[in-house]
């Protein structure tokens, strides 16, 4: 099948290093890096293409649950179960800054494209904006409508668009002041936006992929066949939004076809639950980690 | 005389060390001392050298222990005693008194916060005594029996065997121990196993087993059930090996298995403590992993005696064989006699009681009273009676005693008609109960088949069944609980019967039954019969068009009832002109929810809803994007949920004077707004009356909290701008900076009444004078209520006051531009109480405000208010000129601070 030969199916290095469950993995803006964390605390550094440990960062006092690297690549932030965002140099391995000020554990973060801004997504149902570029501490705002835990963020240039246990997606657009909130009914685990920008995909806790129209807020495809019933499995697409790929609790990864939502391929990755999925930024390369405490890349 | 005979014998002079008398006569100068009775000494008396003691006082002498010794004991103690010297000390003995002294002197020279020698004299170095020593050289190795190296190869396994065991258990332990005991467990552990493996019975162990529950002393919490101490051993080990530490078996004896799972390699630390999160979510759930809780309480006997002591066998030590017959037996109880006449059924004595009254044999029917207000009385007292029993009846004879109406009590008029009545009435009473009884009772715990149930959960049963389910059931009158409880689980039948009031297909009778039928199916819920007899006849394309049909009859239906009741509640504020009005709120909001739970249940996910939302003006700088509410006062936060409604309904009955006013240009606006709008105006408006009186003033300087380092500095400069601008220059000034924090002024985007009245009150800004003197009479009034607003006495902020105050005496010239502008400023208020949201002061100003009179309440409130507004005209005043001033100041200031700094480097 021609689909399947373009999507990332070969194995091509296995991360080890991480202690126990392995939470995110995210290729930092170019794609020639990677950050995992996980349950052990700690934050590293990998060069993916060779399989290389480059360096760990520790500071966090519990489990690291996301991280997110600038477009510069000097900068990262990372949050976790220790309700604080920390903001990372590079190089140094040094704590910038910790935002403090989440009620709850912080389960994701993201930089707005010019890494000015942190957005924080949060137990505390809130999402959080904490300024990089000025000394303040004090988040710049606090977006509190969600009725439940955020569990997802995403930015664009002038929007931040969440995904809630509460159901729903909401996109909070700068321009215009407005929230658009879109009632999924179900509980929304990961949001990740399509690359031409017009839809998110929005994994939902039913074992469900939703993808919405964002300007209409219309349901446009529902992609099946996984497991995400209890645990925060990331999706996403790819570079073409030809596919959608989701983690699975089973220890799968799933790809399915955007228009037609049929599963092109399964994937045992992992032994145990996919915590996370990431696409690179240009090339057919994916990682995936796992609870199993591995971060495998996979490629063409 | 005689006197001095005999002490010649005895010699009974007393001299001192050179034979001098100490002693004299009393005639020859009394007792000598010192030096010839003199302070001198031989080589003359030199005085003491005076120290002034007013500077260097002297300081309080350090004592030593030599101070309190005598001579000997100071002997003793420097070691000049006769002991046996350590080569020839066969039982240790000078060892230990030695290193015992040893101590003591380390001791005196290093105290250490544990006074005295105890811990060194419980950690002696043992010295190897002369009889080991022959031994050793004879050949005895440390651990060998002395009497038969060779023993038997048994006895030799039995001990491995038993060191094994022993040094197993130890070394579980060691981990969790304290200091004391794992030095302790070296000293007499570690030399010999390091040594030889082998050991014998002539060597006594002594196995530690330190406390390390926090059980009383000698308390067993497995004394009856042996297993679990297996259980808790293992996992105790187990913990051990994932590097538990001493705390988390502490805590998780205390609270049992709350802290569960975590996820093996990660502690947390030690000032942390383990929560709920850390639990380790990904592990799969293990069950070896569930473990009983030790109870407290030592009961849990084990029925089974002979279970036990087999669980025990593995757990005797060698050398020991269990009892083959215990002495322990657990004392067996047997159950209670239940007397033959027992009934298991709880007999209510209060209101029940008419079950026993039917005995009372009836009296006599009598026609009633010819006056018909007097039967009525009777009727309506002896249905009161009978309700409400006897009691009632003497009560009011007793209080009627001198009223002639209530003469049929004391068997004057009507008596007879009366205890007829009664007697009646209590027979229905209990016929009813009777039956509510059997209804109650019976039926439910007899009858309980799976129709019922299915009804109960408002289940659709089977065609036929749903008329038979249970006719006792559905036939009390009393007894509605199935029907109701399967209206909540389904629709409600009010719904039910609007849907089918209207008939979208009249013209085809059976297509409308059929539809009904759908209707019904529809909103029953549960299974639904896919094949009804009577579809039969049409093809299968034929149903599914007319299915689609029906559910899009059905939802325009709900459509329009929907749109309805939005309307009639929407409309009501008109008739509830001044009460009603936050109820009304209530109302919207509960028929728009019905209105979401239709959607929800017609299947319209996912559902788009729109809101407002305003980004920091940091957040839009920060994305480089304008910020779409530049200089817009900050809008009202929609209601967070339902809740916020219904908390706060009960007291918005008493804000009514204050929102009357304006509540009549609300009416023309409330049916265009849009509706969350409109309900979010009506609800908050408490919540900001709380703000106002029980929030202190102090959030106010938190408002912004970038102005808020220089604020307090300003503030003098401030005043001094005040007065010297000229007041016109002033209000221009003013505006155009609120609209760049942002702060006051046009209103915003939902409200577009709003723009107009505001525009018009700022024009009128820019003229002071003329509105000034229009309303002075009233500005003074209110002046002389406040006392804080007028220590700045610009005067556009005055007349800013009073364009807000006047809405209310003025509402009719100015209806719109009150409502708005005082909405506007709660607005604000609820906008910072909203991003202060964590303080709790809400809530307990609201349980204040219950607890007050209302009277007071409502003068509280309006003072309070008025002080609360002036104040914040206040700070609203500082916070702009000082936005201005400040920025240019620090501006400068970081200029100037840069400079310096470039200065110092260079």
């Amino acid at each position: 099948m021609s689909a399947t030969t373009e999507l990332p199916t070969k194995e091509a290095h296995v991360l080890k290093g991480h202690e126990g469950a392995v939470l995110a993995a995210r290729f930092n803006g170019d794609g020639n890096y990677a950050l995992t964390c996980g349950k052990d605390r700690t934050i590293r550094l990998w060069n993916p293409h060779r399989g290389i440990l480059i360096k760990t960062y520790k500071s966090h006092g519990r489990e690291v649950r996301d991280v997110h690297v600038t477009s510069d690549n000097a900068k990262f932030c990372s949050c976790g179960g220790d309700r604080q965002v920390y903001y990372w140099d590079v190089s140094t391995g040094r704590v910038i800054r910790k935002f403090r000020g989440h009620d709850g554990e912080v389960n994701a973060v993201k930089f707005n494209d010019t890494s000015s801004v942190v957005v924080s997504a949060g137990f505390d149902r809130s999402l959080r904006v904490w300024d990089c570029r000025s000394h303040s501490v004090e988040p710049v705002q606090i977006i509190d409508t969600f009725l439940d835990t955020v569990m997802s963020v995403v930015l664009t240039k002038t929007e931040i668009i969440g995904g809630s246990v509460d159901g729903t997606v909401r996109t909070f657009d700068m321009r215009i002041g407005r929230e658009m909130s879109d009632n999924l009914g179900q509980p929304v685990n990961c949001i990740s936006i399509s690359n031409d920008g017009n839809c998110v995909l929005a994994g939902c806790l039913d074992s469900t992929l939703r993808l919405l129209d964002r300007t209409t807020g219309e349901l446009l495809q529902v992609y099946k066949g996984h497991i995400s019933k209890s645990f925060k499995t990331d999706c996403c697409l790819t570079n073409s939004d030809a596919h959608v790929i989701g983690g699975s609790e089973d220890g799968l990864v799933f790809f399915w076809d955007l228009v037609d939502a049929k599963v092109l391929s399964k994937l045992r990755a992992h032994d145990l639950v996919v915590t996370s999925v990431s696409y690179h930024p240009k090339e057919d390369c994916m990682l995936t980690s796992s609870v199993d405490g591995t971060v495998r890349v996979w490629k063409k | 005389m005689g006197m001095l005979l005999i002490p010649r014998v005895l010699n009974p002079q007393v001299t001192d060390e050179e034979g001098r008398r100490r002693f004299h006569g009393a005639f020859t100068g009394g007792y000598s001392a010192g030096y010839y009775n003199t302070v001198g000494s031989k080589e003359g008396w030199a005085p003491q050298s005076f120290t002034s003691s007013r500077k260097n006082r002297a300081g309080a002498r350090k004592q030593n222990i030599s101070d309190f010794l005598d001579e000997d004991e100071k002997a003793e103690l420097e070691g000049q005693s006769l002991s046996a010297s350590s080569q020839f000390d066969t039982f240790g003995f000078t060892a230990a008194e030695q290193s015992r002294k040893q101590a003591e002197k380390d001791q005196y020279e290093r105290p250490s916060a544990i006074p005295g020698p105890v811990p060194d004299e419980l950690i002696s170095p043992v010295s190897e005594s002369i009889g080991v020593k022959l031994l050793l050289t004879m050949g005895w190795r440390r651990g060998h029996s002395i009497k038969d190296v060779r023993a038997s190869s048994d006895a030799r396994r039995e001990a491995r065997k038993a060191f094994l065991a022993f040094s197993a258990d130890e070394n579980t332990k060691e981990s969790l121990d304290s200091l004391v005991s794992e030095t302790e467990v070296e000293t007499s552990l570690d030399p010999q196993s390091s040594e030889d493996i082998k050991f014998s019975e002539s060597t006594p162990v002594y196995v530690l087993n330190p406390k390390q529950d926090l059980h009383g002393l000698g308390y067993d919490p497995f004394k009856h059930a042996p297993e679990f101490r297996e259980k808790k051993r293992s996992r105790l080990s187990a913990s051990k090996e994932v590097g538990f530490r001493k705390p988390l078996s502490m805590k998780e004896s205390l609270f049992g298995p709350k802290s569960g799972k975590i996820a093996p390699g990660f502690g947390i630390g030690a000032l942390e403590e383990l929560d709920v999160e850390d639990e380790d979510v990904y592990a799969g759930y293990d069950f070896d992993q569930t473990y009983v809780i030790e109870d407290e309480q030592p009961g849990r006997p084990s029925n089974d005696n002979r279970l036990r002591l087999t669980s025990n066998e593995h757990n005797v030590l060698p050398g020991f064989g269990a009892a083959s017959n215990s002495d322990y037996s657990v004392e067996r109880f047997d159950p209670p006699n239940i007397s033959k006449d027992f009934v298991a059924r709880h007999k209510f004595s209060g209101p029940l009681e008419a079950e026993t009254k039917p005995a009372v044999s009836a009296p006599l029917d009598v026609p009633p009273p010819e006056d018909n207000n007097l039967k009525l009385l009777i009727d309506g007292f002896a249905t009161f009676v009978s309700r409400c029993g006897k009691l009632y009846e003497d009560l009011s004879r007793e209080k009627n005693q001198s009223n002639e109406l209530f003469d049929f009590l004391r068997g004057g008029n009507g008596h007879d008609y009366y205890a007829r009545r009664l007697w009646e009435e209590e027979q229905k009473r209990s016929d009813q109960s009777k039956l509510l009884f059997e209804v109650k009772v019976s039926p439910r715990v007899e009858k309980m088949t799976a129709e019922t149930r299915g009804s109960l959960l408002g289940e659709r049963p089977l065609q036929r069944s749903l008329k038979e389910a249970d006719p006792s059931a559905s036939s009390g009158g009393s007894f509605q609980f199935p029907t109701n409880l399967s209206d909540t689980f389904t629709k409600s039948a009010s719904s039910q019967e609007a849907a089918e009031a209207v008939k979208p297909f009249k013209d085809d009778p059976a297509k409308q039954e059929r539809f009904e039928q759908f209707l019904k199916e529809k909103y029953k819920g549960g299974l639904r019969t896919t094949d009804s007899n009577r579809v039969n006849s049409m093809s299968e394309s034929a149903r599914a068009q007319e299915r689609l049909d029906f559910e899009a009859a059905a939802e325009a239906i709900e459509k329009g009832k929907a749109y309805k009741e939005v309307r009639r509640a929407t409309e009501q504020p008109i008739d509830f002109l001044a009460g009603g009005l936050q109820f009304t709120s209530g109302g919207t909001e509960q028929i728009k929810d019905t209105g979401v739970v239709d959607m929800k249940s017609s299947k319209t996910y996912p559902k788009r809803e729109e809101f407002q939302w305003r980004p920091a003006p940091l957040l839009c700088k920060r994305f480089d994007l304008p910020d779409p509410f530049m200089g817009k006062p900050p809008s009202a936060p929609r209601a967070r949920n339902k809740m916020d409604s219904l908390i706060f309904l009960p007291d918005t009955v008493k804000d009514v004077h204050q929102v009357s006013e304006s509540q009549e240009p609300k009416k023309e606006a409330s049916i265009e707004e849009p509706e969350v709008d409109l309900e979010v105006e009506k609800v908050e408006r408490p919540v900001d009356l709380y703000k106002a009186i029980f929030s202190d003033d102090s959030e106010d300087d938190e408002e912004q909290p970038m102005n808020g380092k220089t604020q307090e500095g300003q503030e003098k400069k401030n005043e001094a701008a005040a007065t010297t601008l000229n007041r016109l220059i002033a209000g221009d000034f003013l505006e155009s900076l609120g609209k760049e924090l942002g702060f006051e002024v046009p209103a915003d985007v939902t409200y577009p009444e709003a723009n107009k009245p505001m525009e018009e009150g700022n024009k009128s800004k820019g003229k002071p004078e003329a509105s000034f003197s229009e309303n002075r009479p009233e500005l003074k009034e209110k002046s002389e209520e406040k006392t804080s607003s007028l220590t700045l006495g610009s005067e556009e902020e005055k007349s800013r006051k009073m364009r807000e105050k006047s809405p209310r005496k003025q509402s009719e010239r100015n209806d719109l531009s009150s409502s708005e502008s005082s909405g506007d400023e709660r607005r604000r208020k609820r906008s910072k109480k909203d991003r202060h949201r964590n303080n709790d002061s809400e809530s307990d100003s609201s349980s204040d405000y219950h607890k007050r009179g209302s009277r007071s309440r409502r003068k509280r409130r309006e003072s309070s208010r008025e002080k609360r507004s002036s104040h914040k005209k206040h700070s609203k005043h500082h916070k702009t000129k000082h936005s201005s001033s400040s920025r240019y100041s620090t501006d400068e200031e970081r200029k100037d601070s840069k400079r310096e700094k470039r200065r110092r480097r260079d």
